[in-house]
């Protein structure tokens, strides 16, 4: 699937077939998301890839934007110890969450060209998710990816491109 | 099912939802306020869904959240739309109880 393609095609699905996604396919979709830019490369970002029918509801009940059932759940989280020795003030504040956008996008665009469904999730409770994944004190998770085959392809929202985009100079 | 496992499925099924329910409230304090609906009208699906894998739903409610799942997809893009959606939803509620006394 050619990129533009897949960028234009991409949906936020909330509804899954209930089939299962095999962990070959899942590592693909974390190595897409370990080739993201990174700031200063400095790749702190830490990925835990839920598959287990049980730990995906467990997630679930602490994840309120997480909707239907997805097979497999990445968690997207940050090495915040390591941040704040590579990244200064800024890292922590706000950098680390590009980065952590940026492998997120690079997952979810795998999965397209996969024919997967994913949605990404902000809406959780990090401390609780945390802790279920067993994740130490200074790993902090930012987002979730929920995986799956799609059993329902949302129409996709209008794009306004002559309302947001100009050249040279901001002329809105 | 037995009786048994199936009042400790309910159990663990009510668990699950109670715990949508409150990490909402906690993450709704300072999430968009628009999420609130969602999450409301998400929880009142969420509940029928429990009721009917335990065979207690009936007609009326399975309609509920076939309204809610089918506006979910497409009604809750705008405000405009979203307010439409629950006025519709909190109309056929109406629908369903009937005027006056029974």
């Amino acid at each position: 699937m050619e990129v533009m393609e897949a960028i234009k095609s991409r949906r936020s699905i909330r509804k899954f077939t209930g089939q299962p996604v095999e962990r070959e396919t899942i590592l693909k979709l974390l190595e897409a998301a370990v080739w993201a830019p990174s700031a200063g490369n400095g790749q702190t970002w830490r990925f835990v890839a839920v598959t287990d029918e049980k730990m995906v509801r467990k997630i679930k009940m602490f994840s309120p934007g997480l909707l239907g059932e997805p097979a497999a759940v990445i968690v997207i989280a940050q090495d915040m110890a390591l941040v704040k020795r590579k990244g200064g003030q800024t890292g922590p504040e706000s950098i680390t969450k590009m980065d952590s956008a940026m492998a997120a996008q690079n997952i979810l665009l795998a999965a397209r060209a996969m024919s997967l469904g994913t949605c990404v999730i902000a809406s959780f409770h990090p401390q609780a998710v945390g802790r279920l994944v067993k994740l130490p004190e200074n790993i902090l998770p930012h987002l979730l990816v929920s995986v799956g085959h799609p059993a329902k392809e949302p129409p996709p929202p209008p794009r306004l491109f002559e309302e947001i985009i100009w050249w040279e100079v901001y002329d809105g | 099912m037995d009786e048994g496992m199936d009042k400790t499925r309910l159990e663990e099924e009510a668990f699950e939802l109670i715990s949508y329910i409150i990490v909402s409230a906690r993450n709704l304090l300072h999430e968009p306020a628009r999420y609130g609906p969602i999450r409301l009208v998400d929880a009142a699906s969420r509940l029928i869904g429990i009721l009917v894998q335990h065979g207690l739903a009936s007609g009326r409610l399975e309609e509920i959240r076939k309204r809610i799942e089918e506006g979910r997809l497409t009604g809750m893009g705008d405000e405009e739309e979203r307010k439409s959606f629950l006025e519709s939803l909190v109309l056929h509620l109406v629908e369903e109880v009937g005027p006056g006394l029974d």
